[in-house]
């Protein structure tokens, strides 16, 4: 079972490469994890600089098993892409809670480059398409004080406890997966 | 300038940040900020249309001679006269062609400071003697027939949907008598002013170069010239590094931050320092007028830079240019109101033991048999009285937070009013009475957490988005005296809810260090980032500590609110959500 989510990529900021702002080149790959689906990619922008634009709706399946999207912002230099910044976005942060799951959200992320250093916003917005097959998302947010708190797995083992904050080696954790 | 000093990028960011030179024209920190203001000045001038019916006849042998003088009372009890109509000769049915232009602040009931809440604005109509010729404005009203009068709040006219108000006129005593004195309809009307705005893109060309090692980092600032000669800054630029021929992202002037296009404005070009001691390239003296004139005829304008020579400037090679002038009227405040849109005002108040004990004088939540109001119950009043009349059916949801209710465990969301299942209470009265009912029934426990009432906010606001159509914007005003103890889920919560048509007011009292409280008060530029790396998409918080307010000459509702119809506004653009077409049949001629 799984749900359709549109996320439409907006635009990102102050994108930088060794300390110096991206001269153009710029893209995004979208990707959830347990999905078997390829990479969504936009297309490139090659004007927009540091501060890029696409405006590209890219639609994506999110198995009901899913705890994360990864979107990854890249550019293309010498026929080869290489990577600005990435942000793992919880699936619970536009799936269940208190938001419903047609509504439109704009949300913006921490954009952390493979040394873990900030390195700009991505803009995107999302919108859950209803589907036949949709079945009740497992959230995984847990209570702290009776408040819901989102973060990420602790593990890959299935478990649903999330930990708050973002793991200093997540990037690596992630590629092992 | 260039890469000498470490803090280079954070120090542009705070002028109006940096941007590369192959880069486009944007900005992080200027985008923001200006996305935050959503262009809208902190008032806009309104203008009241007037008309009476069935006055009374006190003529022998014609019908009397009208006339309307507008008042606003102010705390001391003295009337302010704010202008007067025409005087229309022989009807008892006038429609006043002279209109009365007024401020409207949002944060206030009416445009003065002080003000009485159960008088704003007195509307007094008088039959002018026959034998009068000549200035209105010259008339001594004690020479006059007393009509009629009547009083009403700015509010209550914006928030009809017609933006009109029928009022009976009353004599002096407030009462109707036995005779019919007829009415008085007010009509408020945005003027087409307030509501516009010009778009400018500037671009420069041969600057002159300030820095020895590298090329200006040029911006403008913009200001407007005041009646004593000197000038007040309405707007800049964000900086461009290294470029002597820049061009900047579009700025946006509302007409009202410089009254007329033909008023001049002061431009002036800086290179940026660091330091904060940015050199002038180059100034001159265009009106708005003159600005179109140029993108009109493709011209530029020779920048110029005083002399040490009295009187004289040298003109420079470097030029301004106007790439783009485009006048737009935007959608208002005002419009969104009197379309339908409402305002839903809920409150949380602070139960925590640091409070100090109710029975006690010194008790933050000491409540005086005398009547006199406990720093909460202020809060409380000022901000309710004004967002109550944005609100049509006036039930309140009123949480409190960090106390243990009678026969429970600590609770950091519960129903003010004690009841299990529903939050709502009528009116501000109601919130009262039921703060007062609850600082005798809880008992004051811990700690300060912030994250549920937000949370509990939030998910209301997110059920009114989800509905068809919804008109509704939430206020949560939370009043607490100390530091919050849940500061990271508060921001997530913040983050979370910061896409969600809610704004947040937090009023600390008491003399507790607020400092770390700043935090969540995105007035710097800086904004929220929740512990998974969500940012906030808007900035929905205001916090005022309401020592400092009390020391000063302005409310806590002042303080509080007068950012509210610019969170708003970024909220309805930002979702192209528009006023309600019944108002606005040609809403798509409006951007």
């Amino acid at each position: 079972m799984s749900r359709t989510i549109e996320i439409t990529i907006l635009s990102a900021e102050d994108l930088q490469e060794n300390k110096k702002a991206i001269k153009g080149n710029t893209f995004v790959t979208v990707q959830c994890d347990g999905s078997s689906d390829e990479l969504s990619s936009t297309k490139i922008d090659s004007e927009g600089g540091s501060y890029p634009k696409w405006n590209e709706k890219l639609v994506i399946d999110v198995p009901s098993h899913a705890r994360f999207i990864t979107i990854e912002v890249k550019y293309k230099i010498r026929g080869s892409s290489s990577s600005i910044g990435m942000a793992r976005i919880p699936v619970s942060d536009f799936i269940g809670g208190y938001v419903h799951e047609n509504q439109l959200q704009f949300l913006s992320y921490r954009l952390w480059d493979n040394r873990v250093r900030r390195n700009g916003v991505i803009n995107i917005s999302t919108k859950v398409k209803f589907s036949q097959q949709n079945s009740c998302c497992n959230s995984i947010s847990s209570t702290a004080n009776g408040v819901p708190v989102t973060g990420i797995p602790v593990a890959g083992n299935g478990s649903t406890s999330v930990v708050t904050g973002i793991p200093a080696v997540w990037l690596n954790y992630q590629r092992n997966i | 300038m260039g890469g000498c000093f470490s803090d280079m990028k954070g120090a542009k960011q705070a002028v109006g940040g940096a941007l590369p030179q192959t880069a486009p024209n944007n900005n992080d920190a200027v985008d923001f900020f200006y996305t935050a203001q959503g262009f809208q000045p902190l008032f806009t001038q309104v203008e009241l249309s007037l008309s009476a019916c069935n006055l009374l006849d006190l003529d022998i042998t014609s019908k009397s001679d009208p006339m309307v003088v507008m008042y606003a009372k102010k705390g001391d009890g003295k009337l302010e006269e704010l202008g007067r109509t025409e005087v229309v000769m022989n009807s008892l049915n006038p429609e006043w062609i002279e209109k009365i232009s007024i401020a409207f602040h949002f944060e206030m009931v009416q445009p003065l400071v002080y003000a009485i809440p159960d008088l704003y604005f007195i509307f007094r109509v008088y039959d002018i003697d026959t034998a009068y010729h000549g200035d209105p404005k010259s008339l001594k009203l004690n020479d006059q027939e007393f009509l009629g009068e009547a009083s009403c709040t700015l509010s209550e006219i914006v928030t009809k949907p017609s933006r009109s108000l029928t009022l009976k006129l009353q004599n002096k005593r407030g009462n109707s008598g036995q005779r019919n004195q007829g009415a008085i309809t007010i009509h408020a009307e945005e003027t087409v002013a307030a509501r516009s705005a010009a778009e400018i893109i500037f671009r420069c060309s041969h600057l002159d170069n300030k820095d020895n090692f590298s090329k200006s980092d040029p911006f403008l600032r913009i200001s407007r010239i005041v009646e004593s000669g000197g000038s007040v800054p309405i707007c800049k630029t964000e900086v461009i590094d290294n470029n002597l021929n820049p061009k900047w992202k579009p700025v946006c002037l509302n007409f009202q931050q410089f009254g007329s296009k033909e008023n001049p404005l002061v431009i002036e070009c800086f290179d940026f320092n660091s330091s904060g001691n940015h050199v002038l390239i180059g100034k001159l003296q265009k009106s708005v007028a003159d600005l179109e004139k140029l993108y009109h005829e493709r011209a530029g304008a020779n920048f110029v830079m005083p002399s040490t020579h009295h009187g004289q400037q040298k003109v420079l090679k470097g030029q301004l240019f106007v790439d783009q002038y485009c006048e737009k009227e935007q959608f208002s405040f005002i419009d969104y109101i009197s379309s339908g849109f409402e305002l839903n005002f809920m409150v949380a108040v602070d139960f925590t033991a640091s409070n100090g004990s109710p029975q006690q004088p010194d008790s933050l939540h000491y409540i005086d048999a005398c009547g006199r109001l406990n720093s909460y119950q202020k809060a409380i009043m000022e901000v309710g009285e004004v967002i109550q009349f944005y609100d049509s059916d006036k039930q309140f949801p009123a949480w409190g937070f960090g106390g243990k209710i009678p026969g429970g465990t600590v609770s950091h969301c519960f129903n003010l009013n004690g009841s299990p299942t529903s939050s709502e209470v009528e009116g501000v009265g109601g919130i009262m009475d039921a703060y007062a009912s609850a600082v005798r029934n809880v008992n004051l426990s811990g700690p300060t957490l912030f994250g549920p009432v937000i949370n509990t906010a939030a998910k209301m606001a997110a059920e009114s988005l989800a509905s068809y159509n919804s008109t509704k914007y939430f206020v949560l005003l939370i009043i607490t005296d100390g530091v919050v103890t849940d500061l990271q889920e508060t921001i997530n919560a913040l983050v979370k809810a910061s896409d969600l048509p809610l704004s947040i007011l937090i009023v600390g009292v008491g003399s507790a260090d607020f400092t770390s409280m700043e935090v969540l008060d995105a007035d710097n530029g800086r904004r929220l980032e929740s512990s998974t790396g969500r940012i906030a998409t808007r900035d929905i918080v205001q916090f005022v500590p309401m020592r400092e307010v009390q020391s000063g000459q302005i409310s806590v509702v002042q303080a509080l609110l007068e950012e509210l119809p610019n969170q708003f506004l970024t909220f309805m653009r930002s979702r192209d959500i528009k006023p309600l077409t019944s108002r606005f049949p040609n809403a798509p001629s409006i951007q």
